[in-house]
């Protein structure tokens, strides 16, 4: 028996509200706010948010990043999120992308090699920040957001009862290699051709491979493509409204790649034992995934209050950042890579004498002074803050740039910037967690480090 | 062993410009000012010299890359010199290290030169480069000292009023002294409501971004009164480094400067100091933010860990004080051009132990203390210097 072991969701804390935007434009307010990246996040940093709940609690043989927004086009984002994520190179990485249900075909492809039996567990993350033209319809619909599941064969959450799929190669949106935004054939054909078509009969192969009656459909995890199209598929399948998953529209946006997992996620954590979930994603064809809940769900934590944009320019103004910001000198391979484990693993030393565990690693000990073998030790990724400032004078994106010294759970102290907190909240002995975000353009390339931000609850 | 320095060298002459936005005057031209001055203080012509030490921090377009910086601005040549850089510490570690070879017995006469010009380049403030790529991105030097002081107001109280009042007496001092970068008097009000830079640091609690250039001549204790009567004799001096990463110090408390402590333990056993707030008579210390005078009157020595607060509050390091503190009106008034500011304390006291330092003199000075700096607090260096 194969499935899903274990699920998270990761939601930027920054909102947009729609009628700031309406405001900004002279256009008609849609309702609601969407969830929005800080200028510091990307789908990469995302993604790992999202996964390392899920590693932290058991870890990984495969891990596999699904986008249409990945920082790269070449580099493997997935070996990345692994590094900060600490999991051994001997994980089976793989970036999954392009399509919309990029997202469902990476957990097809770790449902087959847990069912092949190449690896035990399997995680997927998923995660996109699609960028609508200013102006558009996606700008006013698109938001940002990750989810990741953990696929294996013990300790099941949900089996998987059957799984199908679709391709069909019809032009109703893309981004060609050269776009930066979405086009797309916005029409009722689309919808219906496109949308429509492909879901249904995913779905309805579903039934009839695993010989269930649409009313025994207890969740229905159908992502949608602007909103509402999902309301009439659910309908042809014979899905009553009340058992589809709500697509999180008003509060969070169509968050892409990332749409599909973050559904399942949450059907799985809204569903009681031995509901059957079905779960539906669209983009060039359709995936879908029948599951049995084995448990009651729960798990996911609690979503931190949003901090809203004030206005659309600050939102545009940051939205932009890494673009327009000047970038620095490069950083050599030779020195990124010595220092692999401490910046990216977030690995210090541990003293073998007296016990201090320290950052950065060191070969020689800060608080006894033994020089000898120091070993290499994890350092946890909460703590409490110990001091800060908040610094004018620093050329960030935003005033004031927060600095916190940190004084890590089981030992170690720790400097960074704080973010996603509003400069008022912070005060010393707040509980913080380690966040990784984009930390600097250098000479073409984007450069990857830790932050802190206020604790979420029940890492 | 630990040896003494007391009585052994001598300052003979010293110089200064007038440190500010001096647009229209380059490296070169700082450093052949306060050297020249320097010169005639001494009676001295540049021939005299057998060696030169160069304090500068940070290079800028060549100037105070190495040695040749001092030689060519002075056209100082065929003799050995050495460039010093030790962060803010620079121009007292500078001369300390000039002080030291004259004392061996190495030299006879040798010059101190400290420089700076940080107005040559387009940056805001000072950053934080470190070395690190991008460990300490989003640290700035006010950022480094704000997250010690608002860790110190933790932990014992006060706040920004009380680093109103080092602001508003370094002003004070600094208005009365023609070579300050600043000659104005500020109001605690206007402290108060000036744009925040680092909380708790506002625009009037931190040192400027300054030019400028000081000398010393130093010689031999013994032969001092061939160049003149009222030499300065140095009597004890202290370098002591810390960690340059002091966040990732666990044990670490964050009130204060373990480096100055040791600095001045070290310079007060050689000058035979025992009680530094009644045997000094002024001191010129690293005000580089209102909160590091208050941590280093504690740090030096003049109260107890935690009183920093009250010793200005009761105006025990006003002019008028029992410990006048940076008569000179400090970093904060008279400017930080980095490498000189060392030096340029050194000149000052030496004109307050002289007499000679106008409607800013010290009564009767006797013995002064100089202090600096440097990095988030980890190289401190304390020099005591005194009448004959």
């Amino acid at each position: 028996m194969i499935g899903i072991t274990n699920y998270s969701v990761y939601v930027p804390r920054r909102r947009m509200r729609r009628d700031a935007i309406a405001v900004a434009w002279g256009v008609p307010a849609g309702p609601g706010c969407k969830a929005v990246v800080n200028f510091d996040e990307d789908s990469l940093t995302m993604a790992q948010s999202a996964a390392w709940p899920l590693i932290a609690s058991g870890g990984a043989e495969a891990l596999s990043f699904a986008s249409t927004t990945s920082p790269y086009w070449q580099r493997s984002a997935a070996s990345l999120i692994a590094a900060a994520c600490d999991l051994p190179t001997q994980t089976a990485t793989a970036d999954f992308g392009a399509s919309l249900r990029s997202g469902t075909t990476a957990l097809r492809a770790a449902l087959d090699a847990v069912a092949a039996g190449s690896v035990r567990t399997a995680l997927v993350a998923s995660a996109d920040c699609r960028d609508g033209a200013p102006e558009s319809v996606e700008e006013m619909l698109f938001g940002d957001a990750a989810a990741a599941v953990l696929v294996g064969s013990e300790g099941l959450v949900a089996e998987l009862v059957a799984a199908a799929t679709r391709y069909d190669d019809f032009p109703d949106e893309w981004r060609r290699d050269t776009d930066a935004q979405v086009r797309s054939f916005a029409s009722k054909y689309s919808l219906t051709r496109g949308y429509t078509e492909n879901v249904v009969a995913v779905g309805r192969a579903l039934f009839e491979k695993a010989g269930v009656r649409p009313e025994q459909i207890a969740r229905l995890a159908l992502a949608s493509s602007d909103g509402r199209a999902h309301v009439a598929a659910a309908k042809a399948l014979g899905i009553p409204a009340a058992r589809v998953e709500d697509v999180r529209v008003a509060d969070i946006g169509i968050t892409g790649a990332a749409m599909p997992l973050f559904l399942l996620a949450q059907a799985l954590d809204r569903a009681k034992t031995g509901d059957l979930i079905l779960a539906l994603a669209y983009g060039d064809g359709a995936d879908g995934f029948l599951f049995r809940a084995l448990g009651d769900g729960g798990r996911l934590r609690q979503e931190s209050a949003p901090m809203e944009y004030p206005t659309y320019q600050v939102y545009r103004k940051l939205r932009d950042y890494w673009r327009t910001s000047g970038g620095s000198a490069e950083i050599s391979n030779v020195f990124l890579r010595r220092e692999e484990t401490q910046n990216v693993r977030l690995h210090g030393s541990l003293c073998p004498q007296c016990g201090t565990l320290q950052f950065p690693i060191a070969k020689v000990c800060g608080a006894c002074h033994y020089h000898g073998k120091l070993t290499e030790k994890p350092l946890a990724r909460r703590g409490r803050l110990f001091t800060f400032t908040k610094d004018f004078l620093y050329t960030g994106p935003v005033e004031p740039t927060v600095m916190a010294v940190v004084d890590l759970e089981g030992g170690g102290r720790f400097l960074c910037q704080m973010t996603d907190v509003e400069p008022a909240a912070v005060e010393i002995g707040m509980k913080v967690e380690l966040v990784l975000r984009r930390m600097r353009e250098g000479a073409g390339d984007h450069y990857y480090y830790w932050k802190c931000r206020p604790a979420e609850g029940g890492l | 062993m630990a040896g003494s320095i007391k009585d052994q060298v001598a300052i003979i002459g010293v110089g200064c410009t007038k440190f500010g936005d001096n647009f229209d005057q380059s490296f070169e031209d700082l450093l052949v000012e306060a050297g020249f001055a320097a010169f005639a203080d001494a009676g001295i012509e540049p021939e005299r010299l057998e060696a030169a030490w160069l304090g500068t921090f940070s290079p800028y377009a060549g100037n105070g890359k190495a040695s040749v910086s001092l030689a060519d601005a002075l056209r100082l040549y065929g003799k050995p010199i050495t460039r010093v850089e030790n962060y803010c510490a620079t121009g007292t570690d500078a001369f300390r290290n000039a002080a030291m070879a004259v004392a061996s017995g190495m030299y006879d006469v040798a010059l101190v030169a400290g420089a700076e010009k940080l107005k040559d380049r387009p940056t805001r403030g000072l950053g934080w480069e470190n070395g690190h790529p991008y460990q300490h991105d989003g640290l700035t030097a006010p950022g480094v000292f704000a997250m010690s002081a608002n860790r110190y107001f933790h932990r014992f109280g006060g706040g920004r009023d009380a680093l109103a009042k080092v602001s508003v007496k370094n002003h004070h001092n600094g208005a009365m002294n023609a070579k300050a970068h600043f000659q104005m008097e500020v109001s605690e009000e206007q402290v108060l409501k000036a744009p925040i830079v680092a909380w708790p640091f506002g625009l009037f609690d931190c040192c400027p971004i300054t030019d400028g250039a000081a000398a010393a001549v130093i010689c031999r204790a013994d032969m001092a009164r061939q160049f003149r009567d009222d030499y300065v004799l140095v009597k004890g001096l202290g370098l002591a480094v810390t960690s340059g990463r002091p966040w990732y110090d666990a044990s670490n408390e964050y009130v204060g400067f373990a480096a100055t402590r040791a600095a001045s333990e070290e310079a007060y056993r050689m000058a035979g100091v025992t009680n530094p707030v009644a045997e000094i008579d002024l001191a010129e210390v690293h005000d580089c933010f209102t909160w590091t005078e208050i941590t280093n009157y504690e740090d030096l020595g003049f109260c107890r860990k935690g009183e920093g607060v009250h010793f200005i509050g009761e105006a025990r390091s006003a002019l008028s004080g029992d410990l006048p503190v940076n008569p000179s009106g400090g970093l904060k008034s008279f400017g930080h051009p980095i490498g000189a500011s060392g030096v340029r304390m050194i000149y000052e006291v030496v004109t307050q132990l002289r007499g000679q330092a106008g409607a800013r003199q010290v009564h009767d000075a006797e013995l002064g203390l100089v202090h600096n700096l440097g990095g988030p607090g980890s190289v401190a260096c304390v020099i005591v210097l005194g009448r004959q």
